[in-house]
C-alpha cells in the first residue's frame, strides 16, 4: 500500500483539489527549506502511538510466544518452541492461516472487480457521486456485527428472505451457510458485499482525473469504448485499483466480526480464519495465551510477506512506482 | 455521451439500479423483520402481514442496549478526539518535513496493515496493568491510537494541498511554524479533517474484536458486543435481534446521509494520490 499511496507526484496532480504548485516548481531550495523547519516533536504523539500499537505488542508478542503464560499469570517460565509445536499441532491453525489467504485473494477479487464496474457505471452518467453514490456507500458504515445478524437472518433456511426463492428453485430448506464450502463462500460475498464500495469510491475519483482531452482525441481517432478504457482510462486509474486492491487485502486479512457472528468457525472447522483463530484459542476454553501468542507471530510474518509480495509486484504497475 | 441512451448506458444503468438494491437490501430485511411477530417470521416474504411494534421496546429489556448504544458513543466520540488532536500535526510532519515525514507515513501505513488480533494480547496485559480493561475509556483510548494510520492517511493529502508559500510568509513575519500550523494550515484542512474525524468516528463504532476482548463487563459492553451476544441467546427472536441490529445501524446511517458530501470529497481527495 505505501508505495502505491505515498506517491504524490503526478497522480496527485491529476485529482480534484487545487493543483499544488510546490511540486511543479523546478526549485529544489523551496521544498527542503520548509522541511529543514518543520519541528519533529510534533509527531512525537503519534511516535507514542506506534510505540503502543505496534512497537510494544510487537516485543510483548514474542515474549509471549516463547514463555509459558496465563491470562492472570504473564512470562512464568522461558518454554523454547513448545508454543509454536503446540500451534503447528492446533486442529485449526495451520488451516486458518490457508483459509485467510484464500479468502483474502478471493474477498479482493470480488471486491475490486465489483468495485470498478459500479465506479465506470457511476462514472458513466455523468461527473457527480450524488445521491446514488451514497446509498452504494452504505454498506461501508454499517458496522460488520448488524452486517453479519442482517445477512444471518436473510439466508435463514426458516424465515430467511429466500424461503420463497429456494422453494421455486426445488431446493427448499437450503441454507447455504449449512456446508463448509457454502459457508467460506458466504462469508467472502458478505465481506465483499461490505468492501466494495471503498474500491468504487477510490476509483471514481480517480475517473475524475481522465483528462477530457485525451478521451476527445481517441474518440476522434475513433476508438470504440473498449480501446478507450483500455488505452485512456487504464493508465490513469491502474495506481489507484492497484492501492485500493492492497487495501481490501489488508481489511480482508483482518476479519473478524463477520465469522465470530454469522458461523463462529463452523461447520467443523471450515470457515475459522486466521484472527478468529488467535482469538478462540486465547479468550475461549483452554485460554492458551503462550499458543495464542505463537500463532499471531506466524500470522503477521504471513500477512507481511504477502503483502510485501504483493507490493513488489504492484510496482510493475506503471504510474505507482515508488 | 449522446441524448439518446445507447445500449451501454443502459447496462451500465441497470448494473447501477441492482448494485444500490443490493446495498439497501440486508438492511431493509432487518427494517421488515423488526415489524413482524414471530409466526409472522416463520411465514417467510418480505413484507410484514401485520405491523408489530412490540420486537423495539422488548430488544431494550432483553438486553441493556441504552447503555450499550451510550457507551458506543462514549467509546467513539473519545477514540475519534483522541485520533484528530494526535493525527493533524502528525501529518503536518508527513507532508510538510521531506524525507523524514514520508518515512513516518510508511512506518504508520505498515502498522495499520497488521491484523488487529496481533496486538490483543499485549494489549490486554497492559489495559490490565492500569486497571482500564472493562472500561469505556480504555477502550476509547486503544481505538483512538490504533486509528491513528487512518486519519494521518486521509489528512496527509490535504495538508500538501496548502501551498508553502503561504506558510512561509508568515514565517517571515516572525510566525512560529508551530503557530502557523495552528492559525493557517488547520482551517484549510477543516474539510479534510472533518472526513477523516467521521470515518474514525465509523471504525471506533464498528469495532468489536477489541471491544469483545478488553470489555465483557456489562457496564462497559458496546453495541457490537451486545449484539454478539443476542447472537448466542437461543430464545431471542428474529424480530427482536432485527430491532437491536437497526439500533446500532440508525446513528451511523444518519450520520453518513448527513455528511455525504464531506465524506466522499475527504476520502476521495484524501485517499487518491
Amino acid at each position: 500500500m505505501t508505495s502505491a499511496t505515498a506517491a504524490p507526484g503526478r497522480a496527485a496532480q491529476r485529482g480534484t483539489g487545487p493543483p499544488d504548485e510546490q511540486d511543479h516548481r523546478p526549485d529544489p531550495a523551496r521544498p527542503r527549506r520548509a522541511a529543514g523547519r518543520v519541528p519533529l516533536w510534533l509527531a512525537a504523539p503519534a511516535i507514542v502511538s506506534l510505540l503502543v500499537t505496534a512497537a510494544y505488542p510487537a516485543v510483548a508478542g514474542i515474549a509471549l510466544a516463547f514463555t509459558d503464560s496465563s491470562l492472570a499469570r504473564p512470562l512464568r517460565e522461558f518454554a523454547g518452541f513448545d508454543n509454536f509445536v503446540a500451534a503447528a499441532e492446533s486442529v485449526a491453525f495451520g488451516g486458518s492461516l490457508l483459509r485467510s489467504a484464500l479468502f483474502a485473494v478471493l474477498a479482493t477479487a470480488l471486491s475490486v472487480t465489483a468495485g470498478v464496474a459500479a465506479a465506470l457505471a457511476l462514472h458513466a452518467r455523468g461527473g457527480r457521486f450524488g445521491l446514488l453514490g451514497a446509498v452504494l456507500l452504505l454498506p461501508m458504515v454499517t458496522p460488520p456485527v448488524s452486517v453479519g445478524v442482517a445477512w444471518k437472518l436473510l439466508l435463514a433456511p426458516v424465515g430467511g428472505a429466500f424461503t420463497g426463492l429456494w422453494d421455486a428453485l426445488g431446493i427448499s430448506g437450503f441454507n447455504p451457510l449449512g456446508s463448509g464450502p457454502g459457508a467460506f463462500s458466504t462469508l467472502v460475498l458478505i465481506h465483499a458485499w461490505q468492501w466494495t464500495p471503498l474500491v468504487t469510491l477510490l476509483v471514481f475519483a480517480a475517473l475524475l482525473g481522465v483528462p477530457a482531452e485525451l478521451r476527445e482525441a481517441a474518440a476522434l481517432d475513433g476508438a470504440g469504448w473498449w480501446q478507450t478504457l483500455r488505452s485512456v482510462v487504464a493508465p490513469v486509474v491502474a495506481p489507484t485499483v492497484v492501492a485500493a486492491a492492497m487495501l481490501e487485502l489488508v481489511l480482508a486479512f483482518k476479519v473478524f466480526d463477520l465469522v465470530a457472528v454469522v458461523t463462529a468457525g463452523g461447520p467443523g472447522v471450515s470457515t475459522i480464519l486466521a484472527s478468529f483463530e488467535v482469538f478462540r484459542t486465547a479468550f475461549r476454553g483452554s485460554f492458551e495465551v503462550g499458543t495464542a501468542a505463537a500463532e499471531t507471530l506466524v500470522l503477521g510474518l504471513l500477512v507481511g510477506l504477502v503483502l510485501a509480495a504483493v507490493g513488489l509486484l504492484a510496482r510493475r504497475v506503471p504510474g505507482s512506482d515508488e | 455521451m449522446t441524448s439518446v441512451p445507447t445500449l451501454r448506458a443502459l447496462v451500465s444503468r441497470g448494473l447501477l439500479a441492482v448494485a444500490a438494491m443490493l446495498a439497501v437490501l440486508p438492511v431493509l430485511f432487518l427494517v421488515s423483520l423488526s415489524l413482524r411477530g414471530t409466526d409472522d417470521v416463520q411465514n417467510g416474504g418480505w413484507l410484514p402481514e401485520r405491523l408489530l411494534w412490540a420486537n423495539w421496546p422488548a430488544a431494550f429489556e432483553t438486553v441493556p442496549l441504552a447503555r450499550m448504544l451510550a457507551n458506543s458513543w462514549l467509546v467513539a466520540v473519545g477514540a475519534t478526539l483522541l485520533t484528530a488532536v494526535i493525527a493533524v500535526p502528525t501529518a503536518y510532519v508527513t507532508a510538510r518535513a521531506g524525507r523524514r515525514g514520508k518515512r513516518l507515513y510508511s512506518v504508520l501505513l505498515a502498522a495499520y496493515c497488521a491484523p488487529p488480533v496481533v496486538a490483543v494480547l499485549p494489549l490486554y496485559f497492559l489495559l490490565k496493568s492500569v486497571d482500564l480493561t472493562n472500561s469505556t475509556i480504555g477502550l476509547a483510548l486503544v481505538n483512538g491510537l490504533a486509528n491513528v494510520p487512518v486519519a494521518v492517511w486521509l489528512l496527509d493529502g490535504f495538508v500538501r494541498r496548502v501551498p508553502v508559500e503561504v506558510e512561509e510568509a508568515a514565517w517571515v513575519d516572525g510566525l512560529s511554524v508551530a503557530s502557523g500550523l495552528r492559525r493557517i494550515v488547520f482551517p484549510l484542512i477543516t474539510p479534510g479533517l472533518v472526513a477523516a474525524s467521521l470515518v474514525c468516528f465509523f471504525l471506533a463504532y464498528n469495532e468489536f474484536l477489541f471491544a469483545v476482548s478488553f470489555s465483557q463487563s456489562a457496564a462497559s459492553q458496546t453495541l457490537t458486543v451486545g449484539l454478539s451476544l443476542f447472537q448466542g441467546d437461543r430464545t431471542v427472536q428474529f424480530g427482536q435481534q432485527a430491532a437491536a441490529s437497526l439500533v446500532a445501524i440508525v446513528p451511523v446511517y444518519v450520520l453518513a446521509v448527513l455528511a455525504q458530501r464531506s465524506l466522499v470529497a475527504g476520502l476521495s481527495q484524501g485517499a487518491v494520490k
